[in-house]
């Protein structure tokens, strides 16, 4: 007998773009942290200041429209220059300004500071964006990888704002400033450390997959039908449309919900505060699992326009329940169907975005279709407040917004994904599933 | 007025979804009758756990220099595996 002598192996390193990944998700974590926090200052600062609730309103609608608008604009700042420098630059003047706030001594200052300087230096990290760089380092994980990306959004706000509470507790609201402005910027060795434009700085490609063989190298560098040199490309598209149209509604159903759910709950269910609090601090845990499912599904089983229709399907389905189901039950069967649909949306829009259009001019497209989501919400929100003044419930609001999914849910899924879709185009291997 | 007063709350849900004051009321009772301690200790767990989440990047990065160092000189043995972009 011969001995066979086998080579040795190796085990493969973690793929550099998973670091890549990390690093924006504990910028996120702690940028989201940090804004949603605002709201645990509200009564501590009016207190001091003798400010009532709208002043202080005024200086954070000052950051919502600055941060909404500025969005395409840095979006196109990634675009041309790359997403490092950028969100470094951001970093730096997110957490510079927000430990400023702790001199805040008249409501211009923090209007000036929190509405203008640190809701501008928000839009450099935005998940926009770090969704587009996700794009560039991952083609056949690229859902996984932005939904990771994405869950940022609800760690932050479930573990940044109580940190700030029991900060805000042991100390004050000055020294609590100080202690959010220090974690934000204790996520820039990571994001000096690990963030990179795209794998080929690091000699990589997409996924970590090896170099096509020398005969198929052009493989790799097909493009869909659609691949965008500019923004206005895909403008002259249907896709875009249809996903933004989507995405419009998105807005509408998420952010009327998260005004008027808790008091729908108290006035028109007769449930208790801390009751209604519990759903929806549950629906707001469930939108982790919700997020990273429409990843890792998109991904392993194809077709993420039809994950997407799906996505809005189940969320009319919650508002159905809500309005149908007049009890306790009804109201844990919508948190939990819409808590599921909450983030996947976002996650399903900018995989489907980056594989529709390439991620030439991503960041500025995915602004503005952010936009188009934050218009929803704003719209949502007031023609919900009128129609609680003519008709004294939150029902026939809530009904307008849960039909205005179907559509939403059609538009999706009449996306041709499979004839614009790169995954499709290149030799990319996903299981059957799109059109 | 309501449609003001929406946009208004709209606003502040807006800069901290979570941040809603009965959720944050429901939060902290919960945190408290978890942990039973002065909030001190809380904020010293909880930024022990936030800042510990770079510090563990940067070690999974550090402790697999080796498996890199053995991929790329694979590489170097082998050019047809892990061959890199020029």
């Amino acid at each position: 007998m011969h001995a066979v002598e086998t080579p040795k192996r190796t085990k493969k390193p973690i793929y550099y773009g998973w670091y890549v990944c990390a690093a924006t998700l504990f910028i996120g974590f702690v940028l989201i942290g940090a804004r949603n926090s605002f709201g645990v200052f509200v009564v501590p600062m009016s207190d001091e200041f003798g400010w009532n609730r709208f002043t202080i309103s005024v200086a954070a609608a000052v950051g919502v429209l600055v941060n909404g608008l500025s969005q395409p604009f840095f979006g196109q700042i990634f675009d041309r220059t790359g997403g490092r420098k950028m969100i470094l630059t951001s970093l730096i003047i997110l957490g510079a300004a927000t430990a400023m706030l702790a001199l805040t001594f008249h409501i211009l200052f923090l209007a000036f500071v929190f509405g203008i300087v640190i809701s501008m230096a928000q839009s450099g990290p935005a998940p926009s964006n770090t969704a587009a760089l996700m794009a560039r380092w991952f083609k056949r994980r690229r859902a996984t990888a932005i939904s990771i990306n994405s869950s940022a959004l609800s760690l932050g706000g479930m573990i940044m704002v109580p940190f700030s509470m029991f900060l805000l507790q042991a100390t004050n609201w000055r020294v609590a400033w100080v202690g959010l402005g220090v974690i934000v910027l204790a996520s820039l060795p990571l994001a000096f450390l690990f963030l990179r434009e795209r794998p080929s700085e690091r000699g990589l490609y997409p996924d970590g997959d090896p170099a096509p063989p020398e005969d198929n190298r052009g493989a790799r560098d097909i493009t869909g039908p659609l691949e965008a040199e500019t923004w206005k490309d895909s403008f002259r598209t249907a896709p875009i449309w249809q996903m933004a149209g989507a995405y419009f509604v998105c807005g509408t159903t998420t952010f009327v919900m998260s005004v008027h759910f808790i008091p729908f709950a108290l006035e028109n269910r007769d449930v208790s505060p801390n009751t209604a609090a519990t759903i929806f601090g549950y629906m707001m845990f469930l939108n982790i699992f919700g997020a990273l499912g429409a990843g890792l599904l998109s991904d392993k089983i194809g077709g993420t326009k039809n994950w997407l229709a799906l996505t809005y399907s189940l969320r009319g389905l919650a508002y159905l329940v809500l309005l149908a189901v007049d009890n306790l039950l009804g109201m844990w069967l919508f948190a939990t169907m819409a808590g599921f649909s909450w983030v996947a949306s976002p996650v399903l829009t900018s995989s489907l975005t980056a594989d529709v259009y390439g991620t030439k001019a991503l960041g500025t497209i995915s602004g503005i279709t952010f936009m188009f989501h934050q218009f929803g919400g704003f719209g949502a929100v007031l023609v919900a407040g009128l129609l609680f003044d003519i008709t004294g419930s939150y029902e026939l609001p809530f009904a307008v917004f849960g039909a205005l999914l179907i559509p939403a849910a059609l538009s999706s899924f009449s996306i041709k994904e499979r004839k614009y879709s790169v995954r499709y185009q290149a030799r990319v291997p996903t299981p059957a599933g799109g059109d | 007025m309501a449609a003001v007063a929406s946009l208004f709350n709209f606003i502040l849900a807006h800069q901290g979804d979570s941040a809603d004051p009965e959720l944050l009321h429901w939060i902290k009772e919960r945190l408290d009758s978890i942990f039973g301690s002065g909030p001190w200790v809380v904020v010293g767990i909880m930024g022990f756990f936030i800042l510990a989440i770079p510090v563990f990047v940067g070690i999974v990065y550090l402790m697999q220099s080796g498996r890199r160092a053995a991929a790329e000189s694979a590489m170097n043995l082998d050019g047809t595996e892990q061959e890199r972009i020029p």
